[in-house]
């Protein structure tokens, strides 16, 4: 085998997340409308003529999340291996692994599921939809733990790890994406304003820390799988 | 004197868990034939109130049980550590969807117990709760589909020897994960064989998970350790 193809899961699981959040990134902002996020000051009227508006890109774009949606848990993967290349505990990787496991329900299937209710019965009473609406855009804002501990146990990994994996300054972006879980609360409880779930706060500001946050670590991950040496042999089990 | 590994108490088990599972499709009096998506919600409603009994007690036991897979699923993980790749990373991609899939599942359950908690409830709140079940389990196939795909490049990477599991189950991973997909786009039609109660959505996905069930528990047997020395040296060492 030469040294090259020897990386083949790895690069197979680096380019899957790279079309994951391609994937994402057109479904959401341009299928779907559901980014930037729809007013969360609509009336039941407004949120009945959303879902009519929107509804064939709705339907399609999530229905391709729902499709290949679990691709988004090689990121997932590759996040986990690198923690266990790092000189700290298997307990930081298994966290890290569970964390992000586990938010994929909440944090977008529940999306998913209720904008597709909403768009599949434009007819439904008006008050009922915006049930779903709000049950879709909360959800999907307003999942914060999972990826708040998340982010600090992957930080908290790199500023202890002795072999450089990872730049210490992008253990202090996970500190920036751990604090857009933090701004995001509040839009549990505003309908209107820079903190509602599409204010200058907790979307436009929280929106582009993620975005930065998401392609850096794609291209910091890329560098780990090109600079991957022979396996410390403790990592390899 | 041979004793029964843990291993195979697990695959051992899967077979009753698989009865429970079938018995609970059938009392579901809503599989048999699958609802209708176009069922007004004055029908839905009615649905409900004729069969609260079999909702409640087939969902209650879904809901107990659709969850046995996942420990099913760590004997796929386990085998994975076998395999000749560099890195784990597969089987943390592995991991990373194995709760998810019957968490989906489970959800379903949660909001078809809801539907049948009040039947007197108003009808468009019924049938909302009613969607919100047949979406989430029809369209929830995410996650399936990528352990399949996971476990499929697994195995073509897996280039030794004696691999852990023939490459045609790397090709069978390929056709279900194909044979799931169109359950995905359930909301994009009421009728025909794409919607949820069409014969691709709901007869061909259905299958589709417990043919995946049965060919990789058949497989699994084959590839556990038999020998119970064997099984606790490699229990051990890992």
């Amino acid at each position: 085998m030469t040294r090259d193809t020897s990386k083949r899961e790895l690069r197979l699981t680096w380019y899957a997340t790279v079309a994951f959040y391609q994937m994402y990134a057109v479904v959401f902002f341009l299928f779907t409308h559901i980014q930037p996020p729809g007013q969360p000051w609509y009336d039941p009227r407004e949120v009945s003529q959303w879902f009519a508006r929107h509804h064939g890109g709705l339907l399609f774009g999530l229905a391709l999340i729902f499709a290949l949606g679990g691709l988004s848990a090689t990121s997932i993967g590759l996040i986990t291996y690198s923690i266990r290349r790092m000189s700290v505990s298997r307990a930081f990787a298994y966290s890290y692994l569970i964390l992000y496991s586990v938010s994929a329900v909440p944090g977008f299937m529940f999306i998913c599921v209720a904008l597709t209710a909403g768009a599949m019965r434009p007819d439904r009473d008006p008050k009922l939809q915006q049930w779903l609406y709000d049950l879709g855009f909360l959800s999907f804002a307003g999942t914060m733990g999972v990826f708040l501990i998340g982010s600090l146990v992957w930080m908290t990994a790199i500023l202890l790890d002795t072999n450089g994996v990872f730049p210490k300054w992008f253990g202090y972006l996970n500190l920036c994406n751990a604090l857009t879980e933090v701004v995001v609360a509040p839009s549990w409880i505003f309908q209107r304003g820079m903190f509602a779930w599409n204010g200058l706060i907790s979307w436009w500001v929280d929106v582009v820390v993620f975005g930065l946050y998401t392609g850096v670590f794609i291209l910091l991950l890329k560098r780990m799988i090109d600079r991957d040496g022979p396996l410390p042999a403790e990592a390899a089990a | 004197m041979r004793r029964t590994t843990g291993e195979q108490v697990i695959l051992g088990a899967l077979p009753l868990v698989a009865v429970i599972w079938i018995a609970a499709f059938f009392l579901f009096p809503g599989f048999t034939p699958p609802m209708s998506p176009r069922a007004s919600a004055a029908q839905v409603a009615e649905f409900y109130r004729k069969h609260t009994a079999g909702v409640r007690y087939s969902m209650i036991v879904f809901n107990w049980f659709c969850v046995a897979l996942i420990p099913v699923l760590m004997l796929i993980v386990e085998r994975m550590r076998g395999m000749a790749h560099r890195t784990p990373v597969l089987r943390y991609c592995m991991i990373g969807v194995a709760g998810a899939a019957p968490i989906a599942f489970l959800t379903a359950s949660v909001f078809w117990l809801l539907a049948a908690f009040r039947p007197d409830r108003a009808p468009e709140l019924t049938q909302m709760y009613n969607d919100l079940a047949w979406i989430t389990f029809t369209c929830g196939v995410p996650f399936l589909v990528a352990q399949s795909l996971f476990l499929a490049v697994a195995i073509f990477l897996d280039q030794q020897s004696e691999p852990v599991f023939a490459r045609w189950v790397g090709h069978f991973n390929v056709v279900i994960a194909l044979a799931l997909l169109p359950a995905a786009f359930a909301g994009l039609t009421e009728s025909g064989p794409f919607a949820w109660d069409g014969l691709v959505a709901f007869w061909g996905k259905n299958t589709a998970i417990a043919v995946w069930i049965t060919v990789m528990a058949l497989v699994l047997r084959r590839a556990l350790p038999r020998d119970h020395a064997a099984a606790t040296t490699a229990e051990a060492a890992a």
